[in-house]
């Protein structure tokens, strides 16, 4: 009865890798920033950031061994679809006034 | 059975939290970015005054202190208690580390007389006024989502070593855990957004 | 199980089971959903009380041009104070609270929600931040006088108690918040074997909806009010156009939330209409599925189209076209639930008793309400329309009509089963006349006046408009009398009313199974559900 739900024991490993990998990402999007990229620069370090992020969630916070809180799996990216609706729409305003 | 929908729904619960979490930073990040479409050379220029070194440092701390929660947690679960306290120690001491350089950073912000309302800050373009109103809403709110996880880490450890958290009972240790990275995620925003605008 | 038998064969009521403690505090530290659905009734009715009081003022008022019987500034706080109260403390926590606690988890054949201690915080939450609304009345340079809308940049340079209102409404965010973190979840995982999701009543699915939205949206109003807070406190400079702050990005992220949350006040309120309407038709609803989905499009849906609230703020003509087609578009789902009652009614056995009269009224006044929502989605007559006495009759009718008389009809619904009485029979009939009569006098001439251009949050008029507002003011009289004689009425049979069985009115949702009032598990055994809410013999 312990592990119901997110099942798979994790090896300790794959939070090393993981960690491996956000340090590498970090150390990316540092040194784009120095690069002159224009207004692809926050698109860059944005989905960086966001690449990031998913490995944090779906790692560390188990989200991708959810057996049973698999509606977190689309209300997290939902939610994340809806800040970017919220912030869609204000631009459609701030722009073009 | 009913245990079993305890900790299910005790894990849903703390999710839910954590999306209202999301937009509550959201409405934030909806305000940054018109902002900063607005005036992207003063975001520049103004964040060209933040400590950039200091900020990746930060950043590898708290990315390192998720890492340590996670070990923490899976150390506590596969029965090694003592292990356990050791990671949970680390995920403290790191997080303390992270606010120490907060602290540092805000407190040579303000020695430089560059704080809200202060009369050398609203000499500068509005951009920049902008800019900083931001950053300290933002980060403040950030870090003291960072001190409020602390305390309930403090507190996890304590329970753990009275035995009140076990091998039955962990789901406060997950949850905890869960807030912990979280706040992790948003500084991962938070970082590029602050310290890497070119 | 033993202890639960005896329980129910004893007759042992939630209100006598002992628990921790005894008297008052047995209530205010109780955790059983059932007693904190109680707290919330008697508090969000003492709020609701002095917000009608509130109003009675504003329309003694506005009875006559001029200074009838207060100065300018107090106007300004007293129609300010009479939204924050209403909105706030009264529709927003309203039926989800009183009646989702309640019910809810009856509905669903669950003994208690997920989180018994956090429901309780929540009300402690819900009394914090309305005491601080009450105090913020009589401290720190006096009553707000922004509107409930706290708009910058006056909100941030009036020298009146804006602090102080803004946390309260910040804390009561919290309360609400917390509810919808354990509806969801209890709607989740706490359903008895046997009741799947397309079995759940029709109020448990409106609920559920609602959770989710209090959940999402309340977090940006607590940002920006605490902005606002900053604001004020320390110069902050995100609102302040001296500062280079945007005023419109302020009403874009109050709308944000307070337009959802006008979802928030109806989705539970159209759910009563749901449970009541099959009871009192005898036939099962027409298109369970339909009303689900539409409450589920009114919740997504309607989190986009909160700029139909700002299209003469200066925002961009491009955005103002896009918030006003999708507002059209969320009226569609809406309409759906409509034509659904009324065919639930068609050939249906019909019992014109209290509740249904309600549920009647709401449908009607809802309507009216929603119609002239239209007239304010479409660009060209919202300018004229806009802040005009219009607006104030069109939300009277959608959250008073609509909302406040699904409360009133869920009162009486449910009133048997949650005092094992039965109101006097004969007097809602009266007291809904004299709210119907009452209402209409009241809200109907707003139209009128708003067309002919009368501004809103006027204190004074040009004396054009003054026949139309003296009879607005009788209305509220009328309309006073009735919800007088509606709580007298209930409060004397909640002591003198003849006692009732568990099913006075033949429902077939799980709350009418059981005793009532109902034992403190609920269930003696946790029901297995075969059959669907809506199936009468």
């Amino acid at each position: 009865m312990a592990n119901e739900g997110s099942s798979s024991p994790i090896s300790e490993k794959i939070y090393f890798l993981v960690w491996l990998e956000l340090l590498l990402l970090t150390g990316a999007t540092v040194s784009i920033a120095g690069m002159n990229l224009g207004r692809w620069g926050i698109c860059i370090a944005l989905l960086i950031a966001g690449i990031k992020s998913g490995l944090v969630l779906s790692y560390f916070m188990h989200l991708k061994y959810e057996k049973q809180l698999r509606l977190f799996k689309w209300m997290v990216p939902g939610v994340l679809v809806l800040l970017i609706l919220f912030i869609g729409l204000t631009f459609f305003d701030v722009v073009l006034r | 059975m009913i245990e079993h929908k305890e900790k299910i729904g005790s894990k849903t619960g703390m999710w839910l939290f954590i999306l209202s979490e999301i937009l509550l930073f959201g409405g934030l990040f909806i305000l940054y970015s018109v902002y900063r479409f607005k005036h992207p050379l003063s975001f520049h220029l103004a964040a060209g005054e933040l400590n950039r070194p200091l900020g990746t440092l930060n950043t590898i701390f708290l990315i390192t202190s998720s890492l340590t929660m996670a070990v923490s947690i899976s150390s506590f679960k596969n029965g090694k208690g003592k292990s356990s306290l050791v990671f949970l120690a680390a995920t403290l001491l790191l997080g303390f580390t992270f606010l120490a350089i907060k602290y540092f950073e805000w407190v040579e912000k303000i020695y430089h007389e560059i704080y809200p309302n202060s009369p050398r800050l609203l000499e500068r373009d509005k951009g920049e006024v902008l800019f900083y109103g931001l950053y300290y809403s933002m980060t403040g709110l950030h870090a003291l989502h960072v001190l409020v996880g602390l305390v309930v880490l403090l507190i996890m450890g304590v329970l753990m070593v009275k035995g009140k958290v076990n091998e039955v009972d962990f789901i406060p240790l997950e949850n905890s855990g869960l807030y912990w990275h979280l706040v992790d995620i948003i500084w991962i925003f938070l970082f590029p957004l602050f310290y890497l605008i070119r | 199980m033993a202890e639960l038998s005896k329980q129910y064969k004893s007759g042992i009521n939630f209100y006598e089971s002992k628990g921790g403690f005894g008297g008052i505090l047995g209530w205010i530290f109780s955790t059983d959903h059932k007693r904190i659905g109680l707290l919330y009734l008697i508090s969000i009715l003492f709020f609701f009380i002095i917000g009608v009081s509130l109003g009675f003022l504003m329309r003694l008022e506005l009875m006559a041009p001029g200074s009838t019987i207060m100065k300018p500034q107090t106007y300004n706080a007293i129609f300010t104070l009479h939204g924050v109260i209403m909105i706030f403390l009264f529709v927003i926590p309203g039926i989800p609270s009183i009646f989702g606690n309640f019910f809810m988890p009856i509905q669903i054949g669950a003994r208690d929600v997920a989180f018994p201690k956090i429901n309780l915080l929540s009300w402690w939450i819900y009394m914090a931040g309305a005491s601080l609304a009450i105090i913020s009345l009589f401290t720190g340079g006096g009553p707000i006088d922004t509107g409930w809308t706290f708009y910058v940049p006056y909100s941030l340079r009036t020298t009146v108690n804006v602090p102080l209102a803004v946390v309260s409404v910040f804390i009561l965010g919290f309360s609400s918040i917390l509810t919808g973190i354990n509806f969801v979840t209890t709607i989740h995982w706490l359903r008895a074997p046997g009741m799947s999701w397309f079995r759940l009543p029709l109020f448990v699915w409106s609920i559920y909806a609602t959770a989710w939205i209090q959940i999402l949206v309340t977090p940006v109003i607590g940002i920006t009010l605490l902005l606002t807070l900053l604001e004020r406190l320390v110069g902050v400079g995100i609102f302040d156009p001296a500062k280079g702050g945007d005023p419109i990005l302020y009403q874009h992220l109050f709308w944000i939330y307070s337009h959802p949350a006008v979802y928030i006040m109806i989705l539970p309120a159209m759910g009563v209409i749901s449970e009541i309407i099959p009871v009192f038709a005898r036939k099962a609803i027409f298109g369970y599925k339909a009303i689900v989905f539409s409450s589920l499009a009114i919740a997504s849906v309607g989190s986009l189209v909160w700029g139909h609230h700002m299209f003469v703020s200066g925002q961009s003509d491009l955005v103002s076209l896009i918030f006003s087609f999708l507002t059209f578009f969320v009226a569609v789902p809406s309409a759906v639930k409509v034509f659904n009652w009324v065919a639930t009614l068609y050939k249906g056995s019909i019992e014109l008793k209290p509740p249904l009269l309600f549920a009647l009224t709401f449908i009607f006044l809802f309507s009216i309400g929603g119609l002239t929502g239209l007239f304010q989605g479409a660009l060209a007559t919202d300018v004229h329309l806009h802040d005009t006495y219009w607006v104030v009759g069109h939300f009277h009718y959608v959250i008073f009509g609509g909302t406040g008389f699904a409360l009133f009809g869920g009162l009486h619904y449910w009133f048997p089963k949650m005092f094992g009485k039965m109101f006097k029979r004969r007097i809602p009939y009266l007291s809904w006349a004299l709210l119907f009569i009452g209402f209409n006098i009241l809200y109907f001439p707003m139209f009128i006046l708003g067309w002919e251009g009368m501004p809103r949050r006027y204190y004074d008029y040009l004396a054009q408009f003054h026949t139309l507002q003296l009879i607005s003011t009788i209305g509220s009289w009328v309309l006073i009398t009735g919800l007088i004689l509606m709580f007298i009425n209930l409060l004397f049979s909640l002591f003198r009313g003849e006692m009732v069985g568990s099913n006075p009115w033949g429902g077939a949702t799980l709350e009418w199974q059981i005793p009532s009032p109902p034992p403190k598990e609920n269930f003696e055994e946790i029901p297995i559900v075969k059959k669907g809410p809506y199936e009468y013999d």
